[in-house]
């Protein structure tokens, strides 16, 4: 066990970033591409991932304002966002993400509009855990839960 | 359909903005691979999902393959972000890389004369999409590991991509439970 009070912390957090199902094993993988050269590597792809996705979540925005729906564009701009999501082991983003892909593909212009809510959410939720867990992994210094072994 | 008509080919992956730092000053995806063995209590680390990302064995891990031959990949993916990662891992693996963003350039690219020993490449692409992209790549003759590494994950899209000619029809993420055997194999280790 932990004794480092900020370790501690952080080991919490994260073991409840999985076991709520907000992140899964592809988180780890970039975990492991960390090092002490590059001790925040998780944090930059991250932060990365969410500049990088907030234009494609935009451009679905515009699209679901458009009507009737252009659901093969809909679906290409999904297909980027579930891409990416699903790199950084973003679990329930990518859930949403696929599931929104299955409404383009039968056509349910309602549906779309309800997931992308939901995914919206997920997407937001989902950046105020990881920001409030790299702020507390900054604090407590490198850690080793899934690092390269030295 | 076309999403950006934007043609980019990038060896030294310079396409990051400043602040995010992921880029040694050569423009090398910032991770070194180790030469240290793993330690026997944390070589495999294991997260599963509503597992709290407790520790099991797991067959494959980042530390599990030294290269000790010069391999080549190219990625071809639309998505700044999968294919600044999947070329940065691929980096950290030891490959030479290059990538481009849509499938009209990773067909030029062999066209030129190019040669790669793995091209990882997306189903949905600007321009040229993956499946007439790998058709059109198999076509010239080239006989490289081809991996379809996509966020689609249907039947039908597999049959698709598989008929065009990639060996393998990988959902997104590229996990190293795929990536490293594929790996051994290129570089003889198998």
């Amino acid at each position: 066990m932990e004794r480092n009070p900020l370790r501690r912390q952080l080991q919490i957090m994260r073991k409840s970033l999985f076991d709520q199902g907000y992140l899964d094993e592809q988180f780890v993988q970039l975990e492991e591409l960390q090092d002490d050269s590059n001790p925040n590597f998780v944090e930059e792809v991250v932060t990365l991932y969410y500049r990088d996705s907030a234009r494609l979540i935009l451009n679905i925005e515009q699209a679901l304002e458009r009507k009737p729906y252009n659901f093969h564009k809909l679906d290409a701009y999904m297909h980027q966002f579930k891409g990416s999501s699903s790199s950084i082991g973003a679990k329930k983003v990518k859930a949403e993400s696929t599931l929104f892909r299955e409404y383009c593909k039968s056509g349910n212009g309602e549906g779309c509009m309800r997931c992308f809510q939901q995914l919206k959410k997920e997407y937001a939720t989902l950046r105020k855990k990881l920001e409030a867990y790299f702020q507390v992994a900054r604090q407590a210094g490198p850690m080793e839960t899934a690092c390269r072994p030295k | 359909m076309t999403l950006s008509r934007e043609s980019h080919t990038s060896t030294s992956n310079s396409i990051l903005p400043q602040s995010a730092n992921l880029l040694t000053e050569n423009g090398k995806f910032k991770k070194s691979m180790a030469s240290a063995l793993p330690s026997g209590d944390q070589g495999a680390a294991e997260a599963n999902s509503g597992n709290g990302g407790q520790m099991q064995k797991k067959p494959f891990t980042f530390n599990e393959i030294v290269l000790r031959n010069r391999l080549t990949a190219l990625v071809v993916d639309g998505d700044n972000f999968c294919r600044l990662l999947e070329q940065g891992i691929l980096q950290a693996y030891g490959l030479e890389t290059q990538s481009v963003n849509n499938g009209d350039a990773a067909v030029e690219l062999i066209a030129s004369g190019a040669k790669f020993d793995l091209i990882l490449i997306d189903m949905l692409l600007p321009i040229l999409d993956g499946v007439e992209a790998t058709r059109r790549i198999r076509a010239m003759g080239m006989r490289c590991k081809m991996l379809g590494v996509t966020a689609c994950s249907g039947e039908r899209e597999r049959q698709a991509f598989l008929a065009a000619g990639v060996d393998m029809f990988v959902e997104k993420p590229l996990g190293p439970e795929i990536l490293i055997p594929v790996l051994r194999e290129l570089d003889g280790q198998v």
